[in-house]
């Protein structure tokens, strides 16, 4: 829509029901009031500014994304270091220990098998990525089919693994 | 001398008119292609990308490797730029030789490409689905209960995982719409619900040709603005959507308004064809008020009150009163939250985790602000056309639970309005969605 000069006020639908309002308060037939110049700038200032906030919003959480995929990598390569087991049906659980802390639990299988269907290891992890890793605080077991509950838990072990089985 | 340069000049002309027509013809192929690959590959089997179904692409499988993120993005990429530059070429309809013949036969190609393959990217239709079988094949209310009611059906597997407890928010007309496709069995149902998304599809192009003309604008320009637009196609049609049939309503609603002597018939019908989309899905009754301050005559209104009436006592008799509650449904639906949506960007960019309640007030808040200016504008002579289309657009901006073919409601409206601002708005929105996408193509989970 370009911009246009102010429009009139005109009785509308044929309705004189309106004329007691201000003029400025009557209703304008359609088409007639597209915009005034000065209200279509500032409407288009608002939708630009908009645009950008929400462009930024966007790319910032692109980024993000990038960077948790970029842990999630690291995540995966430790467990399949850490287990020997190079699978790739591999749960992270990034929610358990905050879903903003960047700490993430991994779980799989301890043998081969469709995912959940064997003995589980889940490890701890959190830390810088070294060398494409990062650094594991600990862990515990899972019987086969089972959710990641505390009460399903057993075997807890390293530093920080204690605390998430059941006592 | 001269007769060589008049030559040469007249050669040069022949070739600057003749490179549009090349680069249009090369755009409508890569589109054509990328959504051809996404199909093919699609047919290959379930991926995370493609839902579990049965094998209705059977004989297109062995034509391509099961679709992942990387493919899918490369294509859906290439799509997005080949649209852009179709429309940026189509404004110069002659030079680029997009008239209606070829507009129509891309679109057409389009639409036929998507249809013929798999569901893709959304497990949304055997929900539809599985609501018609609880209806008829097993009685329980889907009002009341979730597919979790109908376990032994062979549709619960298909299912999706976190809609399996919960009741359709739908609207009734929908719902009895979907009832006949029950007693196909899932094949059956799966291909009469992509049939009608297909349907639904064609005829919003066609009202939308008609509404284009009608109001002055190129309707090959319209056609391909809203017909090649890959989110419509790939996720609208692919997912065979139940929002392409309630936009056909709101088409339908805008095209009886639209022509040149609107009598209180046509209003009233225009209103009714506006509550028959919302009892398909609720979202377009944001039109009403818009038509109705616009018009400020009692035909639209009596259209809405009869229609209204009429449907509420038909989803009474269907399905008692949890038929007719759409706005519970639809507080229920607004609570949800997705990645994808701008409020949560938005509350990663202030470093929150997420959307927390109190936003979900801000967000209606805003909402509401935004229609009430809206709805003044449109008092003061602003194309009620375009306001329902700022409205729909804004809805998706400030809803937390936003998908790919939500972006589609305002893309008809916004092809046949004089304030390009609102085209502008919609196709940005529908860009940060697909940018917002893009992250495994950046960084690959391995």
């Amino acid at each position: 829509m370009s911009a246009g000069a102010p429009q009139p006020a005109a009785p509308a639908g044929g309705h004189e029901l309106f004329d007691v309002l201000p003029a400025a308060l009557r209703p304008r037939e359609q088409g007639s009031g597209e915009s005034s110049g000065r209200r279509w700038r500032i409407e288009t200032a608002l939708l630009l500014a908009l645009g950008v906030f929400l462009l930024v919003a966007t790319v910032n959480d692109l980024s993000r994304q990038k960077a948790v995929n970029a842990r999630l990598n690291a995540d995966l390569r430790t467990w399949r270091a850490y287990t020997g087991h190079a699978y790739h049906n591999l749960l992270v659980d990034t929610q358990l220990l905050g879903p903003t802390s960047k700490r993430e639990v991994v779980c799989g299988n301890t043998s081969p098998g469709p995912p959940k269907e064997r003995t589980q290891v889940c490890l701890l992890i959190w830390g810088p990525i070294v060398a494409g890793r990062r650094p594991v605080h600990g862990g515990w077991y899972l019987p086969p089919r089972a959710e990641d509950v505390q009460r399903m838990r057993y075997g807890c072990f390293g530093r920080e693994g204690g605390r998430f089985c059941r006592r | 001398m001269n007769a060589v340069a008049q030559g040469e000049t007249g050669l040069l002309r022949i070739r600057s008119a003749r490179w549009p027509h090349a680069l249009a013809a090369v755009l409508a192929l890569v589109l054509l292609a990328a959504s051809a690959e996404i199909v093919l590959d699609g047919a290959a089997g379930r991926s995370a990308l493609i839902p579990r179904s049965p094998q209705i692409a059977g004989w297109l499988s062995g034509l391509g490797e099961r679709l992942g993120y990387r493919v899918f993005l490369i294509a859906l990429l290439a799509s997005v730029g080949a649209y852009a530059g179709l429309l940026a070429l189509a404004r110069r309809a002659d030079a680029a030789g997009l008239g209606p013949r070829r507009a129509i036969a891309l679109v057409a190609a389009l639409q036929l490409v998507v249809f013929v393959g798999p569901i893709l990217l959304s497990t949304d239709v055997f929900s539809y689905i599985a609501y018609a079988r609880m209806g008829v094949e097993h009685g329980v209310n889907p009002y009341l209960h979730g597919p979790a009611a109908i376990v032994g059906d062979p549709v619960y597997h298909y299912v999706g995982r976190d809609w399996k407890h919960v009741a359709t928010a739908y609207g009734p007309l929908y719902t009895l719409l979907s009832y006949p496709l029950a007693p196909l069995g899932v094949t059956g149902a799966l291909w009469g619900m992509k049939l009608e998304a297909l349907l639904a599809s064609v005829g919003t192009l066609a009202l939308l040709w008609r509404c284009a003309r009608l109001r002055g604008f190129d309707p090959v320009w319209a056609l391909l603005v809203v017909g090649a637009n890959p989110l419509f196609t790939i996720y609208g049609l692919g997912g065979a959507h139940n929002d392409l049939l309630m936009i056909l309503a709101m088409m339908v609603a805008v095209t009886l308004m639209v022509t040149p002597r609107v009598t209180p018939a046509r209003e009233a019908w225009a209103a009714g064809a506006i509550v028959a989309g919302a009892l398909v899905k609720v979202t377009v009754a944001a039109l009403l008020p818009f038509m109705i301050i616009a018009r400020r005559r009692l035909a639209p209104v009596v259209g809405t009150l009869a229609a209204a009436l009429l449907g509420a006592i038909v989803a009474y008799a269907a399905f008692g009163t949890h038929g007719v509650n759409v706005v519970s449904a639809l507080n229920r639906d607004a609570a949800f939250v997705s990645s994808d949506s701008f409020p949560t960007e938005i509350a990663h960019l202030f470093g929150k985790p997420g959307v927390f309640p109190v936003d979900h007030d801000l967000l209606k808040a805003a909402l509401v602000a935004i229609v009430v200016y809206l709805l003044w504008r449109t008092w003061r002579g602003y194309d009620w056309v375009a306001a329902s289309g700022w409205t729909l657009l804004a809805i998706t901006v400030t809803s937390t639970w936003l998908l790919a073919w939500y972006i589609l409601w305002p893309l008809p409206l916004a092809a046949i309005v004089r304030d390009r601002r609102l085209l502008a708005a919609t196709l940005g929105v529908q860009g940060l969605f697909v940018l917002h996408q893009i992250s495994p193509l950046l960084e690959p989970v391995k």
